[in-house]
């Protein structure tokens, strides 16, 4: 589903470029639960932003589930985030003057979906993940663990093929962070949820099926 | 979507809840200013409007190569009927009138009024409604007359009157019963009943009835004081009318006469906007552009605060964005937010309007319609308004948030929008400017309006107060006045009393030509004439040059006395020169004597040079309108009123309707002073929108560096320090927009000036004080915003990143 083919990263730096990541190559395939770790300034952040499509490679081919995506159009680009593509942020990002429940609504807002199929879904994901009695609070009335949890289930509202997860459980305690997890772990055994996740912490990774480290940029074999 | 666009609209208007009031006052402010500016010009561009047949409806003015020789605002007595008489093809119809005061009572009320002797097409001509009587006949015998519906109300308490009577003074002393035939309905404002200030008439009494009056034959050729309107045939120019007026002319005037006449037909709906140079589009113009700009102030404001607020917005952008939030998608949502404010402001604007209707009315000096009253497509206006004002305020900060980099933002790497600096201090910039013109503006007009009224009149206006009284325009008529003159003059509060028939209000009897005994008669220059009685330079305080003025024994058949300017143009070397000298006039067989010389004293307005002047004594040319007393300073109050009980002592049936010579300068100058008010109204506005310019940047930018404040403040920044910091941000605004606008202002206001043959010297104080006073005001309102942060413990701003 994933491929990345000597991708290169790197910033001009004076008249030097400074790698960020160099010669990546990869393969994810549908259904894969990826841990992507390494010390800070590994590169790891930025290995998963051009694989979410946030960021271009300099270098290499990234196909897509078979489409090159090393360039693309705005329209393009964000078709993809719109349909294919879930984001969970470690700071969880949610839009603090939605509710829970608007939050979880908007990317089906930008799929298009009707009304009534939005709330259809919106109501099931509340189900599902057991917060329909903080479905009309703001962000700023969660807890962090709280907030996370409907980070993802915004991430997974518009049924996406993947999800990449950047560091999610960098802000929670560890009781939360072991909640999240498991979330994880059940989206992906269940719903065969492909989920790419960046993470420190060594426990965390192994929830993964697979564990990619990098170092300095590149993949440690 | 859309109810989503809304929703979070509304709910970031609340959040950021400072801004949204500070913005949406601001907006409110600029909406209701331009509302008010736009009902008032729409008000002027109806007059005329609303006669039957407007777009035919023509006013025939004349141009005099020498202006003195006629008014541009009349025409020959016969020439309008000529024109319809002989060239039916071209013209339909025609209406003439002269204009004359008159004391009409009825029973114990009486007033003097402004009455119009017309044709007795007025009527039908207009489509002017009666409400009672019949248009076709109510003006065709002589001693009828045709009244407007608040004055039947004035004199008769009812509306309901034809048949009734009402009695009109003549000039001669007389008094007759007037039969009233009809009532007129309100009329809107017009060029036929309401030409100038000087002709707002409510009484319309048959053109027959000059004779009455002593009013010359409007169908004598020599009568060059007749207002005349026609109304064209469909499809006929005024181009078509040339040919036929400048045969008239020559067929029936002498040399002087068609040499130097030129009639311009000119269309009422444009006349009303063109006359005195143009005088009402010029204020709409310029009022306009006044209204736009403090409207573009308001919307840079929003601009500047929707681009420096940013910061909160990034990563919502960014996050939008990942979730496959398209770009167009984002620029929607931001223009639905500035417009859903826009929205408010004017929604505030439309219930703002009813309050602010009678104040800005008061203050422009004429009505300005209702809501209600406007035509129903108007409707369309405020919602155009939102969504132009919304759009111009929106889209700028929309492109510019919309393009933020998703990956940057929800990294949070970008703490705020690439916004260019340079871009938002041109827009501060462009607001400072106008307000520093505006405000220079404002002190320049009343600096020249302080000097209409305090400079060099040449006379004194103080204490000086005029009335009009009846009418016997006969010797024995002036012996009578004087005998009252006296009467009034003995009074204890009155120092001096004159008979006359011109005061100083720019308002003269004629202008006879003169030239000096034995030069050409063809030189004469016109001079403007003054009937004034032997008091006239006491009460008024005009310093006599040379000679004397005129006594009240009788003798100065023949003598008359001219001001200086009259000297020069005559062409006499000096003073001493010319008394005892002898001018004529032509086609006058009388030889006048020069008795004495006034210094020069402006009778007319300070927009045109001193004419040269004629007195002739009252006893000798026996017209007169006006007794005027000069008052001992005191208890004002009582002294008119012990004038008033003398005046119905002695001029019983008549009123005693007087102005101060301050009051008639206010009318002279009524322009002026119009355009002062506007001129201070948008000075306070701009000054409003600025301030909250200001105050929101201000505010957001403390926002953005307190932590930077804080890391100061430890490492030793005194709270001076730090307030200056914000202060030379704006400081160096203040003094490049002084730089534009003083140049702007300098050239703007020279030409205004330029109008006036008398007039200020520009000196530096109106340029100082304003842009001391923006950069002073300025300096308190940031001083205030910092000194908060500035005091407050720095560990508490930094323990929270």
């Amino acid at each position: 589903m994933i491929q990345l083919k000597k991708v290169y990263k790197y910033y001009n730096a004076g008249s030097k470029k400074t790698y960020v990541i160099s010669d990546i190559s990869l393969d994810i395939a549908e259904g894969e639960f990826v841990s992507i770790m390494g010390p800070s300034g590994s590169g790891k952040s930025t290995l998963l932003h051009i694989l979410g499509l946030l960021e271009e490679p300099n270098d290499g081919e990234y196909l897509f589930l078979g489409d090159n995506v090393s360039r693309l159009t705005e329209k393009k680009r964000t078709e993809l985030h719109r349909n294919q593509i879930g984001f969970v942020f470690q700071a969880y990002h949610l839009i603090d003057e939605l509710t829970v429940c608007e939050n979880i609504e908007t990317p089906l807002l930008y799929q298009g979906l009707s009304l009534s199929n939005r709330k259809s879904r919106v109501a099931e994901l509340l189900d599902k993940f057991n917060i329909v009695g903080r479905k009309d609070l703001f962000p700023a009335q969660l807890s962090g663990g709280q907030q996370q949890l409907v980070g993802i289930a915004r991430a997974i509202a518009g049924n996406p093929k993947v999800i990449f997860a950047d560091e999610p459980t960098g802000n929670l305690h560890s009781d939360q962070a072991t909640e999240i997890m498991e979330l994880f772990k059940k989206l992906n055994e269940q719903e065969k949820v492909t989920i790419v996740q960046v993470t420190h912490s060594e426990h965390n990774a192994t929830y993964g099926k697979r564990i990619i480290r990098l170092k300095d940029g590149l993949i440690v074999r | 979507m859309i109810k989503n666009y809304f929703k979070t609209a509304w709910r970031n208007l609340l959040k950021y809840r400072f801004y949204s009031i500070v913005n949406i006052t601001g907006l409110f402010a600029g909406i209701t200013f331009t509302m008010l500016i736009g009902a008032y010009v729409w008000g002027e561009l109806q007059v005329n409007k609303k006669l039957q047949n407007a777009n035919n409806q023509y006013i025939l003015t004349s141009e005099w190569k020498d202006p003195d020789m006629g008014y541009d605002i009349a025409a020959l007595g016969p020439l309008a009927k000529r024109l319809k008489e002989d060239y039916p093809g071209l013209v339909k119809n025609y209406y003439r009138f002269d204009g004359i005061t008159s004391a009409v009572s009825k029973g114990d009320k009486y007033f003097r009024e402004n009455i119009q002797l017309g044709d007795s097409s007025l009527l039908n001509m207009y489509g002017f409604k009666l409400i009672f009587g019949d248009a076709k006949t109510a003006l065709k015998n002589p001693y009828s007359v045709v009244l407007s519906k608040d004055k039947a109300l004035k004199y008769f308490g009812k509306t309901d009157i034809v048949g009734e009577t009402i009695t009109i003074e003549s000039f001669m002393g007389g008094k007759k019963d007037f039969l009233v035939t009809g009532v007129l309905n309100d009329i809107a404002e017009n060029s036929v009943t309401q030409l100038n200030i000087a002709n707002i008439n409510s009484f319309f009494v048959p053109v027959s009835a000059f004779t009455y009056f002593g009013r010359n034959d409007l169908d004598n050729w020599r009568n060059n004081q007749v207002i005349s309107y026609v109304e064209l045939q469909d499809g006929v120019t005024a181009k078509n009318l040339e040919q036929p007026i400048k045969q008239l002319i020559v067929q029936n005037t002498d040399n002087v006469v068609h040499k130097n006449l030129t009639v311009h037909p000119i269309p009422l709906p444009d006349y009303y906007l063109q006359k005195n140079n143009d005088l009402v589009k010029r204020m709409l113009y310029t009022l306009s552009f006044i209204a736009l700009f403090i409207l573009l102030m308001a919307i840079v404001n929003f601009i500047n605060m929707a681009i420096s607020s940013s910061s909160a917005r990034v990563r919502e952008i960014g996050v939008r964005k990942v979730m496959g939030g398209e770009r167009k998608q984002i620029i929607w949502q931001f223009l639905i937010e500035s417009t859903v404010l826009v929205f408010i402001a004017t929604l505030l604007s439309l219930l703002g309007y009813p309050l602010l209707r009678p104040l800005f009315a008061e203050l422009i000096g004429k009505p300005i319609s209702a809501l209600y009253s406007f035509p129903f497509y108007f409707l369309l206006i405020p919602v155009a308004i939102i969504i132009i004002v919304g759009l111009l305020a929106g889209l700028y900060p929309a492109f510019i948030l919309s393009s933020i980099k998703s990956a940057d933002a929800v990294k949070g790497k970008l703490k705020s929008v690439k916004e260019s600096v340079l871009l938002r201090k041109s827009l501060v910039g462009f607001q400072f400017s106008i307000a520093i013109v505006v405000m220079i503006a404002a002190y320049i007009i009343s600096q020249q309006l302080d000097y209409f009224f305090n400079g060099q009149l040449g006379y004194n206006k103080e204490f000086v107060l005029s009335a009009q009284v009846p009418r016997d325009w006969t010797k024995a008529g002036v012996q009578k006045m004087e005998a009252v003159r006296n009467e009034f003059a003995a009074l204890p509060q009155i120092s001096s009393a004159t008979l006359s028939y011109e005061i100083p209000n720019g308002n003269n009897g004629g202008n006879p030509p003169v030239y000096k005994m034995g030069q050409d008669s063809a030189k004469a220059t016109p001079m403007q004439l003054l009937i004034t009685d032997q008091n006239y330079l006491t009460t008024y305080q005009i310093p006599l040059k040379a000679g004397e003025f005129f006594s009240d024994t009788g003798n100065d058949s023949g003598k008359i006395v001219v001001n200086e300017k009259a000297i020069e143009v005559l062409g006499f070397k000096n003073t001493a020169e010319a008394i005892g000298q002898q001018i004529r006039v032509p086609g006058d067989p009388t030889i006048f004597t020069i008795k004495g010389i006034t210094n020069n004293f402006h009778f007319n307005s300070m927009q045109k040079a001193i004419a040269p002047a004629l007195f002739f004594n009252v006893q000798f040319a026996p017209n007169y309108r006006y007794l005027s007393f000069k008052i001992k300073p005191g208890n004002i109050a009582a002294n008119i009123e012990g004038i008033q009980k003398k005046w119905s002592l002695l001029l019983p049936g008549s009123s005693f309707e007087y102005t101060f010579m301050d009051d008639t300068l206010r009318n002279l100058y009524a322009s002026e002073i119009q355009l002062k008010k506007a001129a201070f109204t948008a000075t306070i506005l701009s000054l409003i929108i600025v301030l909250l310019g200001v105050l929101g940047l201000i505010s957001l930018s403390i926002h953005k560096r307190v932590k930077e404040i804080s890391i100061r403040k430890v490492l030793g920044a005194s709270v001076p320090n730090i307030t200056l910091l914000f202060i030379k941000e704006f400081m160096l605004v203040v003094i490049i927009a002084a730089a534009i606008a003083c140049p702007l202002a300098y050239y703007l206001m020279s030409g205004w000036l330029n109008n006036y043959a008398y007039r200020i010297t520009l000196t530096a104080q109106p340029f100082l004080w304003p842009v001391s006073l923006l950069a002073l005001v300025t300096l308190l309102l940031i001083a205030m915003q910092t000194l908060k942060v500035a005091l407050a413990n720095p560990i508490n701003n930094l323990k929270s990143e």
